[in-house]
């Protein structure tokens, strides 16, 4: 028995007390009333943009350093208790509804589907999957063609994925796919509906395993164990599921971070030197201006307001936008192909019953050129409420009576789902729109166009999870095509010319200017992008911290040339 | 009667693609649902409300005040409007989910969704710009308004509306096949977001904080453990499960 095995679900994380911060009868995060206050007008060590994944992991790293720190946050500042609901319709706020416009070839329907806007960011109403990339995923382009390589190695991840999914936690079986890992808490029981996808599976020699989700199995704090109640994208009124807002937060709170909620950055502020000087911000529609000074700087508004952000922040030196020289802000943004198809059974299984995500497969998860496309997808379970079903069963043409027909069957189905990889490509990108939002700023465009190799990936994928539920004796099939999660950007790599960022984050051209969110990643594989922002965001913090971050050998900025951790399969 | 275990009762099982008509289904003796048609006679979910939390409990029982008036679309747009809504919701008779009201108040509220389609205008001006292209269709077709067709008119016209197939008057400003999407994603959240339609279909509404306790009876192996022995021929249970045995 390997020692994580022995520790499983007794070893709590070090350096993050958020789990015995809140408290047991209350959802509330602890501490907004005793909060620090930063005056405006004093340099703090570091201001954020965006309490959500990246952010507030930042945040809380820094803050246990020494660092005093301010988080700007366009969204509110939630009161669980009173503010979320059990219930779809009702969650309409928790997302970040202010217009976006949508082109291209393959427009992404945003909102509810995409991010969250408030203290907690998206993962407030995340589903709570939490995979790691595999390695192959730092090098798809020297390994695969496609794609691009990132300035690091899933080697750099590695201590930040461990220490992550510690203060989740996350709870699943022994992880093969990868670099093959196990997880501290072990895996939930599975509702009938997973099961029925599970025996299809087995049947057609697909390996599935329970999990990975940051949802707590046991005990961990005062933190409660899961009630089942299938409501994770609305919010988890029980504080079982992780959203930074307890697993990170309270503990930011704890040591002296301040979170001015309410506030949207319009724009970052630059000395004659070229070194930002803090964070231009708006309290309320038509009111006046607010700067936070502050030494070094951190953007993490995910992957469409990241890039708005520095495109907005036009100077006498970045006339085009914030580091955006070369015409590479916005652009490299991707989506994850999330088709979902539903089989049904002459028995109820009332898939509302546990949370969304239960059980998985990356059998698909590398390139395998017999399929006739590069890189894979990866194959996991969902559950829709009614109006998520009633969108499913009119995805599949069916409206008035049919609509109403399937609807009533509703108990009677399982759904399967899957995360394609779809390749970075320059012409999918962030811009500005002549449209303005409440604020008077330009909201941001985003143009998507699927490529050839992603359209194969799709159909491909759909006629495997078509094929599980047949296998496990579907009587009727649907299906709709979805898209799902946001990454890149404003990605990373190893020259100005053909990124925003270097291999620490910080913006070509700007020394004390750094990205912590999502939008840095080059490239998203098959897997649910959360954890593995959370975890860039914490190695960042590691660097910032004992200053290689801020390195400016160029061999350092460049990274090394990606030391490759072998997957399983090999 | 149809055979619900076989799926008799599913579109795409059956060999006209269309749905029966709801005649099969059981009437609603407990709670309500719409048009007292449902699969759960003896299920009202309303029964629970003293499980839900105190917050979700006053959203879900606001959707049962009285609802309307309109405040969003104006009286001249009204016919098309509740037309709209029934015919796609299949709503022929009382009781009604007063989906029309859900979808005026969400668009009153500026309740939008977070985007736009670079070929479309704002999902308010989308809606106007509906209503008035299904009068235009329907006096083009019917010689009447959309409101004044039959049902089977109406279904016509929507199913043009669904495949994009329309053109002329409005639509010619709008991309037809995402002004369907825009209008469907409001109607269909009006009405699945009230408890009628969830005692329809069975579904068993917010549950916080009382969850759920019995998820399912797969959940009896364990990944190390294998099922014991049966009766049955050793090699035969194997080659008929491969699911467990493989
Ligand atoms: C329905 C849904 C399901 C999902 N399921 C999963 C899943 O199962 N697993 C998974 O790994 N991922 C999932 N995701 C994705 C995951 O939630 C995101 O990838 C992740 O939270 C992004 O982290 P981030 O730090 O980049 O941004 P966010 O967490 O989105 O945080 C950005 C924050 O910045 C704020 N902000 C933006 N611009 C400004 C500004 N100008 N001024 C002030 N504040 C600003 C926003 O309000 C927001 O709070 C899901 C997302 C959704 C919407
Ligand atoms: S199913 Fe569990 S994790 Fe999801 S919202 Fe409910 S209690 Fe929270």
């Amino acid at each position: 028995m390997s020692v994580r095995n022995l520790l499983k679900g007794s070893a709590g994380p070090t350096d993050n007390d958020s789990r015995f911060l809140l408290d047991v009868h209350s959802r509330q995060l602890p501490g907004e009333s005793t909060m620090s206050r930063y005056d405006e007008s004093v340099e703090v060590d570091l201001v954020v943009v965006g309490a959500g994944a990246g952010g507030s992991v930042l945040a809380q790293r820094l803050a246990r350093r020494g660092w005093r720190v301010v988080i700007i946050e366009a969204g509110p500042f939630w009161h669980p208790d009173d503010d979320w609901v059990s219930d779809e319709a009702g969650s309409h706020g928790l997302y970040w509804t202010q217009n976006r416009i949508i082109g291209g070839s393959d427009p992404i329907e945003l909102g509810k589907n995409n991010s969250g806007r408030g203290v907690g960011g998206s993962m407030v109403h995340y589903a709570g999957y939490t995979p790691r990339f595999h390695p192959s995923d730092f090098a798809t382009f020297s390994r695969d063609g496609v794609g691009a390589d990132w300035p690091i190695s899933y080697d750099d991840l590695l201590p930040h994925y461990e220490q992550v999914e510690r203060e989740l936690p996350v709870a699943g079986q022994n992880w093969p796919w990868g670099h093959p890992h196990s997880y501290p808490f072990s895996p939930h029981p599975v509702s009938e509906a997973a099961g029925k996808v599970w025996r299809g599976a087995r049947a057609r020699g697909i390996e599935m395993r329970v999990g990975p989700v940051g949802i707590v199995n046991g005990t961990f704090g005062n933190r409660p164990h899961c009630i089942y109640r299938g409501y994770c994208l609305q919010g988890c009124k029980v504080n079982a599921k992780a959203s930074p807002y307890v697993t990170h937060l309270p503990d930011a709170l704890a040591h002296a971070v301040e979170i001015r909620s309410g506030c949207m950055a319009s724009r970052v502020e630059l000395d004659e030197r070229g070194r930002a000087t803090g964070v231009v911000y708006l309290e309320e529609a038509g009111g006046p201006e607010h700067l936070q000074r502050a030494a070094f700087v951190a953007i993490a508004g995910y992957s469409i307001e990241t890039p708005r952000l520095l495109l907005s922040s036009t100077s006498r030196r970045f006339p085009d936008g914030l580091g955006n020289d070369h015409d590479q802000v916005g652009r490299y943004v991707m989506v994850q192909g999330a088709t979902q198809t539903a089989g049904r059974w002459p028995e109820e299984l009332r898939m509302y019953k546990s949370p969304p995500p239960e059980i998985s497969s990356e059998d698909f998860y590398e390139t395998d050129l017999s399929r006739g496309f590069a890189r894979g997808f990866s194959i996991q379970t969902v559950s829709p409420l009614p109006i998520g079903w009633a969108e499913h069963v009119l995805a599949d043409g069916h409206w008035g009576a049919a609509l109403r027909e399937y609807m009533r069957d509703y108990n009677h189905w399982a759904t399967v789902g899957v995360l394609n990889e779809l390749l970075a490509q320059p012409e999918n990108r962030v811009t500005l729109a002549s449209q303005t939002d409440q604020y008077g700023l330009p909201v941001a465009r985003m143009d998507y166009t699927l490529c050839d190799n992603d359209k194969a990936n799709i159909a491909y994928s759909t006629t495997v999870t078509t094929d599980i539920l047949k296998a496990a004796g579907a009587q009727d099939v649907l299906t709709i095509k979805r898209f799902a999660h946001l990454i890149g950007g404003a990605r990373m790599g190893s020259s100005p010319a053909s990124s925003v960022v270097d291999a620490n984050q910080r913006l070509w051209g700007v020394p004390n200017l750094f990205l912590a969110d999502g939008s840095v990643c080059p490239t998203q594989g098959s897997a649910n992008p959360a954890l593995t922002i959370m975890a860039l965001a914490s190695r960042l913090a590691a660097r910032m911290a004992d200053g290689s971050a801020m390195s400016d050998d160029p061999e350092a900025r460049a990274g090394r040339p990606p030391r490759q951790v072998a997957n399983a399969q090999e | 009667m149809l055979d619900r275990d076989k799926g008799e009762h599913l579109p795409n099982l059956r060999p006209d693609r269309r749905p029966p008509h709801p005649s099969w289904l059981p009437r609603q003796r407990r709670g309500t649902t719409p048009q007292m048609i449902g699969r759960y006679p003896d299920f009202d979910v309303l029964d629970a409300v003293d499980t839900w939390d105190p917050a979700t409990k006053k959203v879900v029982l606001a959707r049962l005040e009285p609802a309307g008036p309109l405040r969003f679309f104006g009286p001249e747009e009204e016919p098309a409007l509740r037309a709209l809504c029934d015919v796609t919701t299949a709503q022929d008779r009382e009781p009604r989910v007063p989906v029309a009201e859900l979808v005026d108040a969400k668009l009153a509220d500026g309740e939008l969704d977070g985007f736009q389609y670079a070929d479309m205008p704002d999902d308010r001006d989308t809606w106007h710009l509906v209503l008035a292209g299904l009068d235009h269709s329907a006096r083009d077709r019917y010689a009447r308004s959309f409101a004044r067709c039959t049902v089977e008119e109406q279904q016509d016209v929507v199913r043009d509306l669904s495949q994009g197939a329309l053109s002329g008057g409005t639509w010619d400003s709008l991309n037809v096949r995402r002004a369907w999407s825009v209008c469907m994603r409001a109607i269909l959240a009006g009405f699945y977001s009230h408890p009628w339609a969830w005692n329809e279909i069975g579904f068993g509404g917010p549950a916080y904080p009382r969850g759920y306790m019995r998820t399912g009876p797969t959940s009896v192996l364990e990944p190390f453990e294998t099922p014991g022995a049966t009766a049955e021929d050793a090699a035969q249970a194997v080659a008929d499960n491969p699911e467990v045995f493989g």
